[in-house]
């Protein structure tokens, strides 16, 4: 008898505990669909982010977007450009390390108000996010130790080597869909900086990777600064946008708005000169 | 040389996170854990089948997992009106998954204890609260310092967990190191986890030998 009480005790409490994820999953859901229906009226977000008076602002350290310099402070051209960005809308610049793989869960759970650090427009991001109008091209690149970079030049040289890169990342898509790979072998990993050490190591010989992640981590004075770009072909340009919430319409309107104006006023080139950024602009001045 | 010092102390600031988390969940999760451990051992149903729930449910799933539901959830479902700071989830994370497994320890070391301690007690004249107290509880520290000990090292190794919402601790720090070209500072921070560990190791092995004397 106390047996099966206690059975169905710990039935009970279980059915509760689910009951309750169901419920907030619900009232979620429909917390959500009442913001999409009102969001053609009115624009909760940017009134929530005026009223808090900062923007806080998902980040992830990647030199040369936003990174720590000697003294220790954040610096990059993310960061710069977005300290500039928050001063034409009238609000106070707050950034905020995430972990990169809960970008998403970050911005719905308001966290942080945007994601700016190098993120690549994608469909997928379309739909999820509300994203700004691209500011910066980027495109994937090989990296292969430097006593190779001549050898690597056609898809012939490529037989029997072996090819690196991030997990779900276009130089993943490159290096699976492009002819030029067809006789190399693929590895996927889960970051590019890990792609890298797998190139370092030898246990591969081509890693594709972003080129703006190239300029960071293959300067001088680093422990990759044995590697080198191969220059003459790149692939998939990609663009950068700024992450929004989803039906945040009006933040989205603001956002564009002052990225434009520091483009016309010269600020923003200014800033991607400092990176040597500049030649990967969008957003020029009108 | 500079950059040594300069990872150093980035690592050495990321290691401070790994401490505080470690000594406050200690602190906490330990009286926590006993007080759950009575529960599991209550002769009153309803609060034991509670319990053992609680630790089912706390054992059951990946520490990873809470994090995100502690420090995730409450802002997802007041739509962002309410979250905790991001190391006030990580602590109330660690605290409870901790004191769900200090508690099996601490109720595996009290029943083992032979019930002829309890009859001896009993024949000496002594009250319950007595015999717990004076005869049995040394015996249970004795037995559980090994577990607990375990544990303990667990936890200093886990506590880069909560790296998963973006808590800047040691491991976070080296990988950054990492996006900016340097390799060796992820495997130099492997030395701050052997280090503490090592001294907690001689710390145990040290208490170990001074509770010799109540073995059972």
């Amino acid at each position: 008898m106390k047996k099966l009480l206690a059975f169905l005790m710990a039935g009970l409490m279980t059915a509760t505990v689910f009951a309750g994820c169901g419920e907030s999953a619900s009232s979620n859901s429909s917390e959500s669909s009442d913001k999409s229906s009102s969001s053609a009226s009115a624009d909760g977000d940017w009134a929530y982010i005026k009223d808090k008076g900062e923007m806080v602002i998902g980040i992830t350290y990647f030199e040369p977007m936003n990174y720590m310099d000697e003294n220790g402070e954040l610096t990059g051209f993310e960061t710069e450009f977005a300290t500039k960005v928050c001063d034409q809308l009238g609000v106070k610049p707050k950034f905020q390390k995430i972990d990169w793989d809960s970008k998403e869960v970050e911005l719905n759970a308001k966290t942080i108000d945007c994601i700016w650090n190098g993120l690549t427009i994608t469909d997928e991001r379309k739909e999820n996010m509300g994203i700004s109008t691209p500011y910066m091209e980027n495109k994937q690149v090989m990296v292969t130790k430097a006593e190779n970079a001549d050898k690597y030049t056609s898809a012939e040289a490529l037989s029997g080597a072996t090819v690196v890169a991030e997990k779900k990342s276009a130089g993943e898509e490159v290096a699976q869909s492009d002819d030029f790979f067809k006789q190399a072998t693929y590895v996927s990993v889960d970051s590019q900086a890990k792609a890298l050490l797998e190139v370092k190591s030898g246990t591969a010989d081509i890693a594709v990777i972003d080129y703006v992640m190239s300029i960071g981590t293959l300067k001088d004075g680093s422990d990759y600064s044995n590697l080198s770009v191969i220059e003459d072909k790149s692939f998939a340009p990609e663009q950068y946008g700024v992450a929004l919430r989803k039906d945040s319409t009006e933040t989205l309107a603001k956002l564009d708005d002052a990225m434009q104006a520091l483009a016309d006023n010269g600020e923003l080139e200014k800033i991607a000169d400092k990176y040597n950024l500049k030649d990967l602009l969008l957003i020029k001045a009108k | 040389m500079n950059q040594f010092l300069n990872v150093t102390e980035q690592l050495l600031k990321g290691f401070g996170e790994n401490s505080l988390i470690f000594i406050v969940t200690l602190v906490a999760a330990i009286p926590m854990g006993l007080i759950v451990s009575m529960g599991s051992r209550s002769r009153f149903f309803p609060l034991k089948a509670l319990t053992r729930t609680f630790v089912w449910i706390i054992r059951g799933t990946p520490l990873m997992l809470q994090l995100f539901v502690v420090f995730y959830v409450p802002p997802l479902m007041s739509n962002g009106s309410f979250n905790f700071p991001r190391m006030n989830a990580a602590l109330i994370a660690f605290i409870i998954n901790y004191a769900a497994y200090f508690s099996e320890i601490f109720r595996g070391g009290i029943e083992s204890v032979p019930k002829g301690q309890y009859e001896a007690g009993q024949v000496l004249g002594m009250k319950k609260s007595q015999i717990f107290f004076k005869v049995v509880l040394l015996q249970v520290i004795k037995r559980i310092t090994a577990p607990i000990g375990n544990e303990i090292i667990t936890l200093v190794k886990d506590t880069s967990l909560a790296s998963v919402i973006a808590i800047p601790e040691i491991l976070m720090n080296a990988k950054d190191f990492s996006m900016q070209g340097l390799i060796w500072p992820l495997f130099y921070s492997a030395l701050f986890f052997l280090l503490f560990c090592g001294v907690l190791t001689l710390l145990f092995s040290f208490i170990e030998k001074k509770l010799n004397y109540y073995k059972g």
